[in-house]
């Protein structure tokens, strides 16, 4: 084994590590000395992918004074500014990439500084949340009155079910936080040419330390290489760690849609409405002012029936899919045109109580209609010999509980953790001991997590039998079980 | 103590309303349905049941169409009483998933001897569904305007599917070529089960247990089997727009459909009369030489 190089505690005013392995090198003249073209830089914590959840975890390690001194540097492929949300953003088009953030995420981004750093103006908080059977038509509504445990509720308890932001916004205010802070390498727009393990060479022994060959023609040696690289992480290939998962052969279609009003809350209660068909979940999210995104999950056929739809059609099949019957659907899905038409007259016969569904879609954004597959993904282990994984290079979930960003986030905060325990406690950051509380902290939550989704996916895909007759009785128990629910939605706002 | 006194009725008898958030409170005008307060109809001629009220309609007209068929209204009632909540949805959908089906609920065309105009389908030429059918009429004599109203379904569309299946039976009898009188009729509920999946055509062909013994043993060897097979096989039948296909050859039309016709009901009757007449004869004749 080579001998491990130390890492004493980082104080904001300790020596920086590179100054440590030096100091600990000159011990080791007699080793067989082998010549190196060009030594790599020496770096604490290398993260490759600048998305929420990696720009989430450098903001945090630079917040905490604990962990401040680390050398880190961020690997981003693409053009971090361009990808910005501009200063001066109008409230009126909004992305299609929108989350929605826990209140413990959003905790999360008030710790790490981040919060204030976002366009307040385009987060919209929502207070209710209506869920519901497409084919039973069972329902059950979130909000934090009807799922009291018990008494009335304390004016200190919060109303906020979650929050809606666009990603851009997110990555935006981290990144804002970012600068503020300083102390980040960054190397925006460039890729990762390669990562191997280092070589034993006269000065310094980097034989278990990940080495990136950049494009840019730099090398950096990693003591702790962070995965944040999306669901084909390389990183998580570089160190060997498997991800085992499925493909639900569902897609799942974005759009942001333009509403008749604000909501039937008005523009202080907003609800989140989610219809379970058999081909998937659609749900509708709102936005500020009379905006929402949408979230459709469907079958790979469908999504490229809806994608290539009029915007009038479209935003028909929109309000038909939180109205109509599963065999009215799917008939629609079949049509090239005029879904409008045949959907109006459609509404004529089918009864519905419009005060539990969301308003009219009215027209949906130019160019906003999207589709991205539905995967279930999740890595054997989340930390290896230098190496950790955070957010989706970890894991991939099905969106239809909007867990997947929120995972990522809560991954930044245990990271950020663990690393800060570590060099309070002098190991080395990068050793397989160290990281182990961090792979303790988030395997089994998100694991649960993933399941309850994937289970859910599946007991709502059956169309008819028995288990819609069970499902819907589960659900209308659960709606009435005010504690229980109360529960349920402490566990989905990540446990406030 | 006096505050809750002062709550609305409906708000005691609408106990869930209380769990139900503002967003999707329930109008103060919402009562429970009972006896005493029906709602109104949903369309004309429509009477709301409750469900013990559904159940003794079901129960009342099943027994006493099956101790005697011919009482068509009983049928009737008993289809519509049995069909909620489940089947005749599932019979709705399957003609919205069908352009033909969803073109005959958004036209919604009734079937009578006028709209038909049946002196004209007997001018139509031999083999056309019209001629068919009308042949088929004077036949059976019986006419396209016997059909009852549907009362019992609750929700109007749905109701015009039952309405339709009603008025489309006859050109089922037409197509398959099966006559009115018991043994027919159970062979053609039997396909039409096995077809629409409603279920009172299930239910009634129990009345092939009341059959003669010859006839149940057609029933058992020719048309059960034919009924069961075709019926699940072929295209739905109740997404045929007869008002369009009169004038299409009807042996088209059950190969389109994939219906095969099955072995003419009143000939094998005939040719067993003849058999047993024969019999008896033989017998007498045979008795006559004994003595």
């Amino acid at each position: 084994m080579p001998p491990r190089i130390p890492c004493r505690a980082h104080r904001a005013a300790c020596p920086t590590p590179t100054a440590a392995v030096r100091c600990r090198t000159r011990l080791q003249q007699t080793r067989f000395a082998s010549t190196s073209a060009s030594a790599p830089e020496i770096y604490d914590v290398v993260c490759v992918g600048g998305g929420p959840a990696g720009l989430s975890l450098l903001a945090g390690l630079k917040a905490s004074p604990t962990t401040c001194g680390l050398k880190v540097a961020l690997i981003e492929g693409q053009d971090i500014q361009k990808n910005r949300l501009p200063k001066d953003a109008s409230v009126v088009g909004f992305s299609n990439r929108c989350s929605s953030l826990t209140p413990a995420s959003v905790r999360n981004l008030q710790e790490i500084g981040a919060w204030r750093h976002a366009n307040a103006s385009r987060i919209q908080p929502y207070q209710e949340m209506q869920v519901w059977d497409g084919v039973s038509d069972a329902r059950i509504s979130f909000d934090w009155d009807t799922a009291r445990s018990l008494g009335p509720r304390k004016p200190t308890q919060p109303t906020t079910i979650a929050y809606m932001i666009e990603n851009v916004n997110t990555v935006s205010a981290l990144l804002g936080r970012l600068e503020e802070l300083g102390g980040v390498d960054m190397f925006a727009s460039t890729k990762v040419d390669a990562i191997e393990l280092g070589t034993d060479t006269e000065q310094l022994d980097l034989s278990s330390w990940p080495v990136l060959s950049l494009s840019n023609g730099k090398s950096l040696a990693a003591r702790l290489l962070v995965g944040a690289d999306g669901a084909n992480s390389p990183v998580r290939t570089f160190a060997g760690i498997a991800s085992r998962g499925f493909d639900y052969s569902r897609h799942g279609v974005v759009a942001t849609l333009d509403l008749s009003t604000a909501g039937w809350g008005g523009p202080d209660h907003k609800i989140a409405y989610q219809r379970f068909l058999p081909s998937g979940p659609i749900a509708m999210l709102p936005m500020p002012g009379n905006f929402a995104t949408l979230v459709w999950s469907t079958t790979p056929e469908r999504a490229a029936t809806l994608k290539s739809l009029a915007p009038n059609d479209f935003a028909a099949m929109v309000n038909a899919g939180f109205r109509l019957s599963p065999a009215d659907l799917e008939y629609l899905h079949t049509l090239p045109s005029g879904q409008a038409e045949e959907v109006a007259w459609r509404e004529k016969h089918t009864p519905t109580n419009e005060r539990g569904l969301p308003v009219r879609v009215t027209d949906v954004q130019a160019g906003s209609v999207a589709s991205f597959p539905l995967r279930m993904r999740h890595a054997d282990t989340y930390t290896g010999e230098r190496v950790a994984l955070v957010g989706d290079a970890a894991h991939t979930i099905h969106p239809l509980a909007g867990q997947g960003l929120n995972q990522g986030q809560g991954d930044a905060a245990a990271l950020v953790r663990t690393i800060s325990h570590a060099v309070q406690t002098g190991q080395d950051i990068g050793s397989t001991l160290a990281l182990e509380s961090y792979n303790e902290a988030r395997y089994a939550e998100n694991n649960a997590m993933l399941g309850v989704c994937d289970k859910l996916h599946r007991l709502y895909s059956v169309e008819s039998g028995p288990i819609v007759g069970l499902r819907s009785l589960g659900l209308r128990a659960v709606d009435a079980m005010g504690p229980l629910k109360g529960f349920f939605m402490n566990r989905a706002a990540g446990g406030v | 103590m006096a505050a809750p006194l002062k709550r609305p009725a409906s708000s005691w008898i609408c106990a869930p309303s209380k769990v139900l958030t503002h967003s999707v409170r329930l109008p103060c005008s919402y009562r429970c349905f009972s006896v005493l307060n029906r709602p109104q109809p949903s369309y004309e001629g429509h009477i709301p049941l409750t469900r013990t009220e559904r159940l003794g309609l079901a129960l009342g007209s099943g027994l006493i169409s099956f101790l005697d068929p011919r009482r068509g209204d009983l049928i009737a009632a008993f289809g519509e009483a049995t069909a909620q909540p489940y089947f005749i949805n599932h019979l709705r959908n399957r003609m919205l998933l069908n352009p033909t089906g969803r073109r005959i609920l958004r036209d919604r065309p009734r079937l009578t001897s006028t709209s038909l105009n049946i002196p004209r389908l007997r001018l139509l030429p031999k083999n056309t569904v019209g001629h068919v059918y009308t042949e088929w009429l004077d036949r059976e004599g019986v006419s396209p305007d016997t059909r009852a109203q549907v009362r019992y379904i609750d929700d109007e569309e749905c109701a015009y599917v039952m309405q339709r299946y009603r008025e489309c039976h006859d050109f089922y009898h037409a197509l398959v070529g099966l006559p009115v009188f018991r043994e027919g009729e159970v062979a053609l509920k039997a396909f039409e089960f096995a077809n629409t999946g409603l279920p009172m055509t299930g239910l009634a062909v129990f009345s092939a247990l009341t059959l003669k013994k010859g006839e149940w043993r057609r029933f058992w060897d020719i048309y059960g089997p034919w009924a069961a097979r075709n019926g699940a096989q072929c295209d739905d039948v109740i997404n045929v727009y007869w008002e369009e296909e009169l004038e299409t050859d009807v042996d088209e039309l059950r190969s389109r459909l994939g219906i095969e016709k099955p072995p003419d009901l009143r000939e094998l009757r005939r040719a067993a009369r003849e058999a047993r007449k024969k019999e008896k004869a033989a017998r007498e004749a045979a008795a006559g030489a004994a003595v």
